[in-house]
């Protein structure tokens, strides 16, 4: 940006040229007084240059505490959906931003332009432009300076003011920012480089005049040594899970879905505001929740100081202060820091494998090929339904559109599948990459959207998104023994790579199913399982709860059928489909008999709802389970923390 | 609400602050960071004790001999204020002859709070120059509610602890607007200003702004429900309340609500009530209309209106100057700020607070005159009656308690994302998600005792009805004690309680009643 123009403006004309832009676009300017400053359209209220920062961030002005996904209404031919991406009737341009927040925009644009990009951030995102104004003095909870992303704008800024006496400097950040100097141009006076002296010396005395200051260089070898550490049950217990630090928070970004319906026949999907600080975020049907008060407290802490940085190379916190500032029972992340210094120096912990791990997921851009953007689903129709088990049913369908089925790529794990009106499942799929013209699902009738498509008919409409994820690497699997072990309905996801392995059994040596369950009623594919017992190296073995005489099965756990097989373990890869209590019960009994934790293959399928890594909920660490995962080796997953 | 930043002590009773009144709470904080000590009495262990010095974890339905016993030892040890009893109060002896043998180990045997915590309360409180009690329903709602707030004014004055920036006895409100609401009248014994009816100067005063009108006493909300029964009460105008689920044995109040001939209900939702309904009002929501909330530190704020009322919505006092229109009387009300001068009229409290005046920041009554500033702190040279008077407030049973056929108390209560009936918090998913159903706490010793597993559906039955509601296995509640929120209409704890009215001023003890658990 160095190399940009820089221009003065004096600054008795700014409120002229605010007008002049204002004839095209919507101008916003800060309105209020103390505390509560808002950015508000011009001439609404009296613009204000007496403040120390924006009440909310300007994160609301291109990720909108509430917004409409897609829509759907049922015709006689079929179900209508519609993407809803676009919103904005006039451009934007947003004065007065402080450097905290366009530090903020930059995560953002990082975040939801990549990977997966956010149609409705993408969309809306060019229809602002930010004029960033630095900052002359301290609020009492600003620590940008320790921090690094401020006190003056660096990044995520199209234009950039900093006030002298009487004028600003003004540097230009993009090309957006040129061109509206040159919309306005006989106010502006280009100048050169001399200033930029001044300019420094003036952020040096701002920086100088900061109340707090804190020496972060330590930050993460503390936290690794304080992940358990006893200040954290003061703050659990402080915090009454009203959400407001995460409600103002410039990077936080998780969202949660809700389907709006006209009637029967018509709705809306939108997505608001989610916090991680709120119990149901990752609460699972019939009240598992990974995380417990102390977990969900911290995770908020050690989310914007080290994980966003360890995945995205962004600072997570900007160091505003705001979540400081709202707590109603001063939960303080400033405090916080200075806690964990205090402990890491008088008490530390060994420190923690899951903050030290050197593993770090690739991070791949990808784009999903369905026909209206990432949050919308294509239709399908149920072409039938088999029942598996009393609580477990298999379902076909196919694509309304053939076409999408063309597209299908044997890549991910799972899709994301809506009842239109009630909402939206994560299902495995359960078939391998020969599903060139249907796609078939199993699942267990455990909540709302999986009561009503419990209920559903042949012929009867749904909408699928995907596949999402990254699936078990079939390739590597050749030439070992298999060992696959899922308890009931968990044998679903095992099987996407069961199917390519009947398919091309000489590529592998001895093959082990181990299905498992309370009673033989509740295990999936029973007919499915006779069939492969009959293959040739292939080996079916049972283990269940309560007895049974349709199967040769022993009475126990699956770990109890692991010492009788006869295998070179060191040539071995297991598969596991279970929950994580059960996954460390299993593995641990794996790595007695000789398998390395590489070898061990699972899958954690955990609160997983955009698919996509945007809406936050199944990130467990710096990693996000619907992308980097499910599927994991046993060392990457014991190398996650504790919280899934 | 500073003052409660600025105390050195507080004894908060009776009161789940953080939960309920998280602003308040923030106050309690705050006085914690400064080094102030914090002492609470509650049945559970609300979130408040873990930052508690001390929690007496008392007895459903008993705070009366626990503050009755401290004021014994306060007087016994000597560390009563003498010169604050003699200026400003009266009745001391007698009031002091009857705590003669309110001894803590007596207090102990009924409020199960160990006689040397009790001591330790009362030295505390006594010795500490800024203490200031906190309380709210867990104190009222019980069958010696009026008395146990005597008896908190008893304490309060032996110790001088009245009157004085964070000090004094102090209700939180449990609604944005409950003071307000009292201020104005909505009680069956006061016009607006508390001004009695019975009041000679009221009758006049109200003759000049209303001209000539009946001025008698009028009934509270059980009694109008008896009335109902009875078949007495043949109308009933209800606005803003949700009966249904707030008022106590539902069975009750449904059976009154069936038999009513005409039941008209004003309120943003169709509520558990307005089903009853033979006419419903759409009233506008606080985002719909202009007006003022009174605060819980009598601070009279504005409202503004930020989206103009959705489909046939109208302001109340829209809703109702429509009606006083249609039944006759000569009204002609423009704005909320025209009803404001006519509360100038009506009320001295209330005498110099105008719209103009408060669009800022609010004003705290008593206001007489445009001039007047406000009053931050009541009681600062005298009393309203003159001299403190010193009340006489012996304990004795009423209404439920533990028994071979119902050996568990129930107390009842909120929790922090649903608020009252629910009327509006269970329709805004993210809250409806944190909270979306009803639960009991029940003691892991007695959850063990039963077989009752954490989650399991569990019924608990009083001598009124029956609820079904997940168990919640806890160590934060007393033994023999349950917890339930009344928010929820599928398992409604007021579908337990019972109409055990305080004798003085019949609030019902919504706090105490006695229960036997079933497992489902």
């Amino acid at each position: 940006m160095s190399t940009n123009k820089l221009y003065t403006l004096d600054r008795d004309q700014l409120d002229q040229v605010l007008g002049l832009w204002n004839e095209k676009s919507t101008v916003y300017v800060p309105v209020g007084k103390g505390k509560d400053i808002n950015l508000t359209p011009l001439g609404e209220g009296v613009r204000t240059e007496d403040y120390i920062n924006l009440t909310l961030p300007v994160k609301e002005m291109v990720f909108e505490q509430k917004e409409a996904l897609f829509s759907w209404k049922r015709r006689e031919e079929g179900i209508e959906v519609k993407g809803l991406s676009k919103q904005h009737a006039k451009n934007r341009i947003l004065y007065g931003i402080r450097a905290c927040d366009t530090y903020g925009i930059d995560y953002k644009d990082r975040f939801f332009q990549r990977e997966f990009p956010d149609p409705n951030y993408k969309s809306r995102r060019p229809e602002n432009t930010i004029i960033a104004v630095n900052c002359l003095r301290a609020g009492e909870h600003c620590f940008c300076t320790s921090i690094g992303t401020g006190v003056f704008s660096t990044v995520g800024y199209d234009l950039s003011f900093t006030p002298f006496d009487s004028f600003f400097l003004v540097e230009v950040g993009t090309i957006k920012g040129q061109a509206l100097i040159n919309d306005a141009e006989s106010f502006f006076t280009e100048t050169d480089e001399r200033l930029l002296k001044d300019k420094n010396d003036l952020r040096e005395a701002v920086e100088e005049s900061f109340p707090l200051k804190m020496d972060l260089s330590n930050l993460w070898d503390d936290m690794a040594k304080t992940f358990n550490a006893d200040f954290w049950v003061d703050e659990a217990n402080a915090c009454i899970g009203c959400t407001g630090c995460t409600n103002v928070c410039p990077t936080c970004t998780c969202f949660n879905v809700v389907e709006e319906k006209v009637d029967q026949n018509e709705g809306k999907r939108v997505r608001y505001w989610d916090s991680c600080q709120s119990e149901h975020f990752t609460r699972n049907a019939e009240y598992h929740n990974p995380r417990d008060a102390i977990s969900r407290v911290r995770y908020r802490i050690y989310d914007k100081l080290k994980y966003i940085e360890e995945r995205f190379g962004h600072k997570g916190c900007s160091g505003c202060g705001r979540c400081t500032d709202v707590c109603p029972t001063y939960i303080s992340i400033i405090d916080i820091m200075r806690a964990m210094r205090k402990a890491a120096t008088e008490n530390p912990e060994p420190p923690a494998v899951h903050q030290t791990t050197e593993i770090r997921h690739i991070i791949k851009d990808r784009e999903l090929k369905n026909r209206h953007g990432l949050y919308t689903p294509d239709v399908a129709t149920i072409t039938g339904i088999k029942q598996e088990t009393p609580e477990i049913k298999r379902i076909f369908m196919k694509y309304d559109d053939p076409e999408l089925h063309k597209n299908y790529e044997h890549k991910g794990q799972f899709f994301q599948l809506t009842v239109f009106g009630k909402g939206e499942i994560p299902l495995s799929i359960p078939f391998g990459p020969g599903q060139s013209d249907e796609l078939v699902f199993d699942f267990k009738d455990v909540g709302s959207v999986t009561d009503v498509l419990f209920d559903m008919k042949v012929k009867d409409k749904v909408g699928l998104r995907g596949p999402y994820g990254h699936a078990y690497p079939y390739n590597s699997l050749k030439g070992r023994n298999l060992i696959f072990i899922g308890s009931g309905v968990a044998m679903a996801p095992l099987r996407t790579v069961i199917e390519p392995v009947i398919k091309n059994t000489e590529d592998f040596k001895k093959i082990f199913i181990l299905g498992s369950a309370l009673r033989y009623e509740k295990l999936i594919y029973k007919e499915e399982m006779v069939e492969w017992s009959k293959i040739p190296n292939f080996n079916v073995k049972y283990a269940f709860k309560d007895p049974t005489d349709k199967v040769d099965a022993i009475q126990g756990h699956v770990n109890d059928l692991l010492p009788d097989l006869d295998v070179d373990w060191s040539n071995t890869t297991a598969l596991i489909c279970a929950s994580p209590e059960r996954i460390r019960k299993v593995a641990g009994d794996l790595l007695d008999l000789g398998l390395r934790s590489k070898d061990i293959l699972v899958t954690l399928e955990t609160h997983m709802r955009c698919g996509a890594g945007k809406c936050g909920h199944c990130k467990v660490g710096s990693h996000y389970m619907c992308v980097d995962g499910p599927v994991f080796n046993y060392e990457e997953m014991l190398a996650l923390p504790p919280e899934f | 609400m500073n003052d409660i930043s600025d105390a050195e002590f507080i004894m908060v009773i009776g009161s789940n602050t953080t939960e309920q009144h998280p602003l308040a709470s923030t106050r309690i904080f705050e006085a914690l960071e400064k080094g102030a000590e914090l002492y609470v009495v509650d049945p559970r262990k609300i979130r408040l004790t873990d930052f508690a010095h001390a929690h007496a974890p008392i007895e459903p339905g008993t705070n009366l001999p626990m503050i009755n016993a401290m004021i014994h030892v306060i007087i016994k040890e000597g560390l009563v204020d003498e010169e604050f009893i003699k200026n400003r109060t009266e009745n001391y002896e007698e009031m002091k002859k009857s705590v003669e043998d309110c001894t803590p180990e007596w207090a102990e045997s009924i409020s199960r709070v160990k006689a040397d915590m009790i001591r330790q309360f009362a030295r505390k409180y006594a010795t500490t120059d800024k203490a200031m009690i906190l309380f709210t329903m867990g104190v009222t709602q019980q069958t010696t509610g009026v008395k146990s707030i005597r008896a908190l004014a008893n304490l309060a004055m032996i110790t001088g602890h009245v009157g004085r920036p964070s000090t004094g006895i102090n209700p939180l409100r449990g609604q944005n607007n409950v003071q307000g609401a009292g201020d104005m009248g909505a009680l069956p014994d006061f016009l607006p200003g508390y001004q009695r009816p019975e009041w000679p100067e009221t009758k006049e005063r109200f003759n000049k702004v209303w001209g000539d009108f009946s001025c008698l006493r009028g009934r509270n909300i059980i009694e109008m429900f008896d009335l109902m029964e009875e078949g007495k009460m043949k109308v009933a105008y209800i606005v803003g309340e949700n009966p249904v689920l707030s008022d106590p044995d539902q069975i009750h109040t449904l059976k009154c609500l069936e038999k009513l001939p005409f039941l008209v209900v004003q309120d943003i939702f169709l509520t558990e009530t307005a089903k009853f309904a033979d006419v419903v009002l759409p009233a506008g929501s606080f985002l719909e209309r202009e007006g003022t909330y009174t605060n819980t530190d009598r601070r009279v704020q504005m409202i503004h209106k930020v989206i103009e009322p959705l489909g046939d919505a109208k302001p109340d006092w829209e809703i109702m100057t429509e009606i006083m229109k249609r039944i006759g009387m000569d009204v002609d009300y423009q704005s909320p700020s025209d009803i404001m001068d006519e509360i100038n009229e009506a009320t001295e409290i209330y005498g110099g607070i105008s719209h103009d005046r408060i669009q800022e920041v609010g004003i705290q009554w008593p206001c007489p005159d445009k001039e007047h500033p406000g009053t931050p702190i009541l009681h600062v040279d005298e009393f309203k009656r003159g001299k403190g008077l010193f009340t006489v407030n012996d304990f004795e049973f009423i209404g439920d308690q533990r028994s071979e056929e119902y050996p568990f108390l129930v107390t009842t209560g909120r929790v922090t994302h649903q608020y009252h009936t629910g009327t509006m918090t269970r329709k805004v998913w993210t809250l409806a998600l944190e909270y979306p159903e009803g639960f009991v706490e029940i003691h892991t010793k007695d959850a063990e005792e039963l077989g009752v597993k954490n989650h399991q559906p569990i019924r608990i039955t009083s001598a009124r009805g029956s609820i079904v509601a997940p168990a919640m296995v806890t160590n934060r509640i007393n033994e023999k004690t349950l917890f339930v929120p009344f928010h929820f209409a599928e398992s409604p704890a007021n579908r337990l309680t019972g109409r055990n009215l305080d004798p003085i001023i019949n609030i019902p003890a919504l706090k105490v009643s006695a229960v036997r658990i079933e497992v489902e």
